[in-house]
Parts: C-alpha cells; structure tokens; sequence
C-alpha cells in the first residue's frame, strides 16, 4: 500500500507541461535550483525505498513505544511470563527451596534452618496477613503458614531499628493485604524481609531494596506455593489482636526437623514424644 | 522559455519529493495505528500495567480483599442467623470475583496486586466524587495508611473482631455498608471505562449487586436503631 502511493506519482515525463501557475510560483521560490541541469532524472527508486523504510519505522515506533513507557519504577520488579522471579536481581536477596504443605501440631516447635525462617514445617493455622502490622512478636510457626499463602513478612530488631524506621516500614504494611510486619527478638540485622523461600536482610527502613522485595514477591504466582490462599483468620482459630506469643528459646529436642516431609509424619511425632 | 519550464519541472520535483516524504510518514504513522485498532478493539492484546482493566483489577482484589475478611469473622462472631448469611453471601461471591480478577491478570501476564499508589487509573473524570478522596489519601498516607474509600482501618477491624451480639451486628452492617459504598464509583468507572468486555461485565454485576446488598444493610441497620457511617 505505502509503495503504490509512491509509483502512483510517478508520471515524472510530463510533469513539465502542467501547470503553468504552479511553475511560475514555483520559480518565484526557488533560488539555488538555477545551476540543476534541467533534464536531471528524479531517483524514484530511492525514493520509494527510503519512503518504504520510514514507512516501517513508524510501525515499528508506533507499536513499541507504549510498551517502553509501561517500564515504569516498581513495575519494573513485578513478576511476569518471561521474568518469574524478578527478585533475582536484586543483591542480597538469600533464596532456598523448601517443601511445601508440611503441618505440625498446636504446640510444637520446629527446628528452622533459618532466622527469621521463610520456608519449612509450620502450623496448620497461619497468622493473620491482610496488612497486619504486630506490635508484639509473633509465633514464628505461625507466620512461616503465611508466607505459604504468599505473603510478605517483614522482620526488624527492635532494638537495632528506632520509632521512626518502624514507622517507615508500618506504612509499607498497613492496610496493603499479603503483608505482614512483626518484631523478631535477636534478629542479627536491623530489618529481615521474608517470602516463601526468599529472605533479604537490610540496614535501613529507607533501603529501595525493601519495595522492589515487595513487588517481585509478594503474591507472586510463581514463587508461593498456595495459590489462591487467603489472608483472612477465622476468629476463634487466629486473633491479630492477641496472637499467640514468640518463644526465643532454643528449640529442644523434640522440636520438628527441617528435613520432615508430610502432615502424615508429623501426625506420629508428638505420640512418640 | 523552454530554459524556464525545464528549471521549474526540477524545482517541482524537489517539492513533490518533500511532500512525499511528508506523505510516507503520515501514512506511515496511519498504518500503524490502522495495524493496532483490531488487537484493541476486540482486547484479545494484554492490557498495559496502566490501563483501567488492569488498575480495576488490581485494587478491586484489594478492596474485596477486605470484605472477605470481614465477612469471615461475622460468619463465626455473629448470633443473628441474618447476617451470617449476608456475610456468607458477601464471602463467597466476592472471593469468587477475586479469583476471576485475578485469572485475568495471571492471562494479562501483569501483577495481582497494585504496586503504587491506589487509584490513579481513574483519570477520565472528576466527577466521581472522589476527588476531594485525593487529598484525604495523600494526608493520610503520610501517616502511614493507604486506604482506598471505604476501606476499615486496622483499628475499625480489631474494633469489630473484639465487639459480640448486637454490637458486632450494628459494626459490621456500618462497616460493610461503608465498604459498599466507597467501593461503587470504582466499580461504575470500570464498568464505563475498561476497554474488556469481560472487566466491564463484572464490574456492571458488581454496581448491581452490591447496590442491592446496600440496601438490604441498610434496612438491617435501621431495624436495629442504628445510622450508616459518614464515607471515609
């Protein structure tokens, strides 16, 4: 179609007889075409090729361009079909596979390979995740339930983070559901951020890492295993306002280890101890 | 003359030459949107991260969100067999949007949830009511919350999973309510304005049935001497 528009003007033989207005203004302009041989043949091949290029070009601009502007900032560190797991980019961020759907009993404890945990066994009813901000800590056996439904949990040291740090962070949390912020005891780094099988620690509240963390993972499809799972506690099984409490000691002995591997098993545990 | 005549035939090629030119690239920038207007029309294309589809989508599963948990806690925290059964009503239904929003999004190839602030894909009117909402969220955000209208602050929902009995029905009938309502221009907006047949549909059932559910509170509410909340 573009290059039929071009040969369509290509009566270039006769173009001299035609109109005499058009000449005369024509001559009136020109100044510097005087010294052009007269019988000088118009390129109209090249023509029709350059017209042919910047034809394209234009398609080309016109279809990209949106798509150029659409990268903007966070957006940028959400997940998608081709980039599943966008927090591979950013430095620090601490990845382990874990097995999913492993329950224990009301009570037990579990032997985590991590602090904070973000991956492993935990208990069958998780904490609440609909942007809760904890003021207290929090039973960690609880919280790892909520990274399973594809939360993020952020960490911090109460003692290595002040008012204004926790204040920072609460705002990335209150009222924005699939996160969940909590004090953690002896925490070794002022602020530890936890997705199912990811985890980040930082110095600071103010950290740019702590948003693109949270746009790469939280509710990621690709990273949480239960999708489609809620935030929302039943009353009576999980109370925001009363959770149950955080216990630094040391796990014992017959806490649940890592490596346990279905509810079947875990079921048997606490009959044998 | 004829010296003439063979000058300006060259100078009018010169111009025929600039205005073909000019041409090819108006043409060009027409094809181009030509090219685009089927893949826009019948939306089979991905809605970009900013459109009204995607950003309806988005802070819809937000809003729902919310009202799930609400209605989960009045399923087990009420007595009144009423109420129980609005907020089965309201659960089901609304998990069940969550999911087909979310299905869209996970089609789209986009993130199930905003990344920015709540919102900002309303840009086609003022009318809505809610633009004295801006200035309210930007305050507030300051202070840390980020609520969309409507929405039950932290506090509102510890108020509502501590009160029992006609207290806790009154609450969550003003909570619900509130919800409802803030939530309709979001919704009449997507019905108006997102270029998916299927966005569009839902959220024109979502003015309707909510419409009718608020009337329903309504009643309720008054049936046990209480007054609506005042939009937040």
């Amino acid at each position: 179609m573009p290059s039929g528009s071009v040969s369509g003007g290509s009566g270039n033989s006769k173009s001299g007889a035609k109109s005499s207005k058009a000449i005369q203004a024509a001559k009136k302009k020109s100044g510097g075409a005087r010294g052009v041989p007269p019988q000088r043949q118009i390129p109209w091949l090249t023509i029709g090729g350059v017209a042919v290029v910047v034809i394209l070009v234009a398609v080309i601009a016109v279809s990209i361009i949106p798509k150029a502007q659409d990268k903007q900032a966070l957006e940028a560190w959400t997940p998608s079909e081709s980039n599943q797991d966008p927090s591979g980019e950013i430095e620090g961020v601490l990845k382990i596979d874990y097995p999913a759907g492993v329950h224990i009993a009301p009570g037990q404890r579990v032997a985590y390979d991590q602090s904070p945990p973000f991956g492993g066994p935990h208990d069958s009813v998780w904490a609440t995740c609909t942007g809760t901000v904890y003021a207290q800590p929090v039973r960690t056996e609880n919280m790892v339930h909520s990274l399973e439904h594809g939360a993020v949990w952020i960490a911090y040291n109460p003692d290595l983070v002040d008012d204004a740090g926790v204040d920072t962070l609460a705002a990335k949390v209150d009222g924005r559901t699939y996160t969940m912020m909590s004090p953690y005891p002896g925490l070794d780094a002022p602020i530890s951020l936890q997705s199912w099988g990811h985890q980040l620690k930082v110095d600071s509240a103010d950290d740019e890492r702590i948003d693109q963390f949270i746009a790469a993972l939280r509710l990621n499809r690709y990273t949480y295993p239960e999708v489609g799972a809620s935030c929302s506690t039943i009353p009576g099984s999980f109370d925001p306002a009363n959770p149950p409490a955080f216990d630094a000691s040391e796990p014992g002995p017959d806490a649940v280890p890592m490596e346990a591997e279905s509810v079947g098993e875990m079921q048997q545990a606490p009959a044998g101890s | 003359m004829s010296e003439n005549s063979g000058e300006n035939s060259s100078d009018r090629s010169r111009s025929l030459l600039v205005l073909l030119a000019v041409a090819a690239v108006a043409v060009g920038f027409l094809a181009g949107f030509v090219a685009r207007l089927p893949f826009e029309d019948s939306a089979p294309s991905t809605p970009a991260p900013d459109s009204v589809d995607v950003g309806f989508a988005q802070d819809m599963i937000v809003h729902h969100d919310q009202a799930v948990e609400m209605a989960t806690i009045a399923i087990t925290n009420s007595d009144d067999d009423r109420i129980r059964n609005i907020a089965y009503d309201i659960l089901t239904t609304q998990q069940n949007q969550i999911g087909q929003m979310q299905g869209w999004l996970s089609l789209w190839d986009r993130a199930l949830l905003p990344t920015g602030e709540h919102m900002v894909w309303m840009t086609e009117s003022e009318d809505h009511g809610h633009g004295g909402h801006d200035a309210t969220m930007e305050a507030e955000g300051a202070s840390g919350s980020h609520l969309m209208p409507g929405m039950a602050s932290a506090e509102d929902m510890a108020d509502l999973r501590a009160a029992r009995g006609h207290e806790f029905d009154v609450l969550f009938l003003q909570l619900m309510l509130r919800h409802h309502q803030g939530g309709l221009p979001m919704m009449e907006y997507g019905q108006q304005y997102a270029s998916t047949t299927a966005v569009r549909d839902l959220a024109g059932t979502m003015v309707a049935t909510q419409q009718s559910e608020t009337e329903l509170m309504t009643g309720l509410l008054a049936e046990r001497g209480a007054e609506p909340l005042p939009m937040n």
